[in-house]
């Protein structure tokens, strides 16, 4: 990693790899999947260019009780297994002429729920382990069904790399570094590249035909059985004017529902850490006091003194839980919440159209 | 294109038939994802550069009675063709074969694919490779994809099965006659949207396209639908004007789409409307009080505390003030369940 001065500015994604994430993403809906993806790094810009699934690694089957059970599918970039299949996998697409260098990762989300700890750990491991230029892309399958695709790319800020490295975070440790929710991803702009063969490759499938003239249809069966009424191949996606919200508001709410929860749960575990504190430092006070006293004694008997630094050993004070898992959270919640704010924004304005449109002279005051 | 044109469907000539398999002959219908094609044409440009052709493998799914193959995946195989011989990496074929199943285990081996229309006698003994017991497909066909590459050209896609012929064992070996099949470019709901991003960078001339956000999107379907309706409008004035043709099929088509337009009353537009812009108002609103409590919580659970006392006095301090925080999510659950329920 010599050439390390220049800092990753921008992601850019072949379109064959937003097909492929898409079709492994759309296949395995809705648990997440994983993927690898390589590239080439071209002075900042880091050039995505094809990728390829992991292998999905069967779990035992009573490790499903468990609701903390880790998704295997989710944990697979860091799993062994997979780090040995992806050496292979590039070896063997370095022999025809891909551009065979590793750089970040793929996985699947639903709903922007993708800050938690298995993304984490595993971007955290592509850019300790593998290579410090590494992306996490992360395609959201249930907003792109609206009608917008939804792939952003991701890096974990050096501030964050070097507390979880060593695990500070503590409340003082985090008093330190100043280290936020905000500090924990980097994003990067994302574009998406066609190659020119594949450019005229689309333009092709847009205009079907060649003869310049068209005959008018002679009934309306034959309309709309014709070749035009059937959609082409990349007839433009109306799916964003839809006008049904309530299962997109009811899945956000359901999804902040589950945040409150872990943010309660939290607070609750810090809270009886701070009781659990106060007591042990309560009982430790009193120990002094009676060890004082008795060292009051003892010295006016002349008798040697007993040791009043024994409290250490006697008394153990509660570990302070990690306020990570909080951090995580309050991450989560804003990306929610962002994602609620851009569907308002656009549902509101859809709305006061069919008003418009419906109710004509209405708002036109 | 190929997609226009029609088909005769000609029973397959069987070949030699392993006892107890019954083969079909079912007229063959291949659907290629998009997806395929990609990177059928990606491979096609990383080629070596004295290369006239690359081919690969196809993996997809087969229908159960055989008549319809799915094309999802495919991957390159090097392979060298001088003008007698032709070599393909049979070891890198099995093992990315078998890296592939790993990782898609429902797929399975339906064919290969070229980047040249031109069919020779290297195709067949390829193809023969491919269809060939053992490693095969046998005893289905083989799909044979051909994809030209040649510049200034369209790119023009076909879809071929082959029969054995040959009398004799040798030249069965080097033979195959190719049919051609009918296929159609098929894409799922999911990568609707990814093919529109795709396309949107078409016409720009570094080839290369942003994400959009949702209002974007939501803008750019508006102009378009804009376009379709002024398009529309223009045509039907035209014909009014005596100047374009008219169509009774159009007309009557159009008739129906208007036709769509909903006849409710104003009241329950009103009320309707009032409910729905309410739900979404109250959900936003809600969501981001719930981000700025969570976030404040965060912030005073380990901002430095310098009023007051130090040490305990501090830890108390802050115990408190989360107890409080604690409290006040717990009531703004009730109210974000509430505001659910109304919705619901």
């Amino acid at each position: 990693m010599a050439e390390k001065e220049v800092p990753l500015t921008a992601v850019k994604v072949d379109a064959l790899v937003v097909m492929k994430i898409i079709k492994h993403a759309g296949q395995t809906f809705p648990t997440t999947a994983t993927g690898s993806i390589v590239g080439m790094d071209v002075g900042g810009t880091l050039e995505v260019t094809n990728s390829f699934p992991f292998p999905v690694v069967e779990m035992p089957a009573e490790s499903h009780f468990d609701n903390a059970a880790p998704n295997p599918a989710a944990a697979a970039p860091r799993a062994k297994a997979n780090v040995v299949y992806q050496a292979e996998m590039i070896r063997m697409l370095r022999e025809v002429n891909v551009d065979a260098n590793n750089v970040g990762w793929y996985t699947s989300a639903n709903m922007g729920n993708f800050v938690n700890m298995n993304v984490i750990e595993n971007q955290f491991f592509y850019q300790k382990e593998m290579n410090e230029r590494t992306v996490a892309l992360v395609h959201d399958v249930s907003r792109s069904a609206q009608g917008s695709l939804s792939l952003r790319a991701f890096r974990l800020s050096p501030k964050f790399m070097a507390a979880f490295k060593e695990n500070k975070f503590s409340s003082e440790e985090l008093q330190k570094s100043t280290l936020r929710h905000q500090d924990i991803f980097v994003e990067l702009p994302v574009e998406i590249r066609n190659s020119h063969l594949l450019n005229s490759f689309i333009h092709q499938l847009q205009c079907p035909s060649k003869s310049a003239s068209l005959d008018l249809p002679p009934s309306l069966a034959a309309l709309e059985k014709g070749p035009y009424a059937k959609d082409s191949v990349l007839a433009p996606n109306y799916d964003n004017l839809s006008l049904s919200i309530d299962p997109f508001l009811e899945k956000n709410c359901d999804l902040l529902l589950d945040s409150i929860e872990t943010h309660h749960t939290e607070t609750n575990n810090y809270q009886y850490y701070q009781r659990s504190l106060a007591r042990e430092q309560a009982k430790i006070t009193a120990w002094q006091t009676k060890r004082k006293a008795e060292n009051a004694s003892r010295s006016a008997l002349k008798q040697p003194l007993l040791p009043e630094d024994e409290w250490q050993r006697l008394f153990k004070l509660p570990q302070e839980p990690s306020r990570l898992e909080t951090m995580l959270n309050t991450r989560q919640v804003e990306q929610y919440s962002r994602q609620i704010d851009s569907f308002v924004s656009a549902t509101t304005g859809k709305m006061f159209a069919v008003k418009g449109n419906l109710l004509p002279g209405e708002t036109a005051k | 294109m190929a997609e226009t044109d029609s088909f005769l469907h000609l029973a397959r000539p069987l070949g030699p038939v392993a006892v107890g398999s019954a083969p079909t002959t079912a007229p063959l219908n291949v659907v290629i994802h998009p997806q395929a094609l990609f990177s059928v044409l990606d491979h096609s440009l990383r080629r070596n550069a004295d290369q006239e052709r690359v081919i690969g493998t196809l993996l997809g799914t087969r229908s159960e009675d055989g008549t319809e193959v799915e094309i999802r995946t495919t991957f390159a195989v090097g392979h060298t063709e001088t003008t007698d011989q032709v070599e393909v990496d049979m070891e890198y074929q099995k093992q990315m074969l078998a890296l592939h199943l790993k990782a898609n285990p429902k797929e399975v081996l339906v064919g290969w694919y070229a980047t040249s229309s031109e069919l020779n006698t290297f195709s067949a003994l390829i193809q023969n490779f491919y269809s060939g017991q053992g490693d095969g497909t046998f005893p289905h066909p083989a799909v044979h994809l051909t994809v030209s590459t040649e510049p200034g050209k369209d790119v023009e896609t076909r879809a071929y099965i082959s029969a054995p012929v040959g009398v004799t064992a040798e030249r069965a070996a080097d033979s195959a006659a190719f049919i051609p099949v009918p296929y159609e470019i098929r894409y799922g709901e999911t990568e609707k949207s990814g093919l529109e991003s795709i396309a949107a960078a078409r016409d720009a001339e570094n080839r290369a396209a942003n994400i959009f956000t949702d209002i974007e999107a939501l803008e750019r379907a508006v102009e378009d639908v804009l376009g379709m309706i002024d398009r529309v409008s223009r045509y039907v004035e035209s014909v009014i004007d005596e100047e374009a043709p008219a169509s009774t099929a159009l007309g009557q088509f159009l008739l129906n789409a208007l036709a769509l337009a909903p006849k409710v009353e104003p009241a329950d537009i009103e009320r309707d409307f009032n409910n729905h812009i309410q739900d979404v108002l109250v959900v936003s609103y809600l969501a981001n009080t719930i981000r700025t409590q969570m976030e404040l919580s965060n912030r005073l659970a380990t901002a430095q505390l310098t009023l007051g006392g130090e040490g305990n006095a501090e830890s108390g301090q802050r115990g408190g003030q989360r107890g409080g925080k604690g409290g006040r999510g717990g009531q703004q659950r009730t109210q974000e369940r509430s505001g659910e329920e109304t919705r619901a």
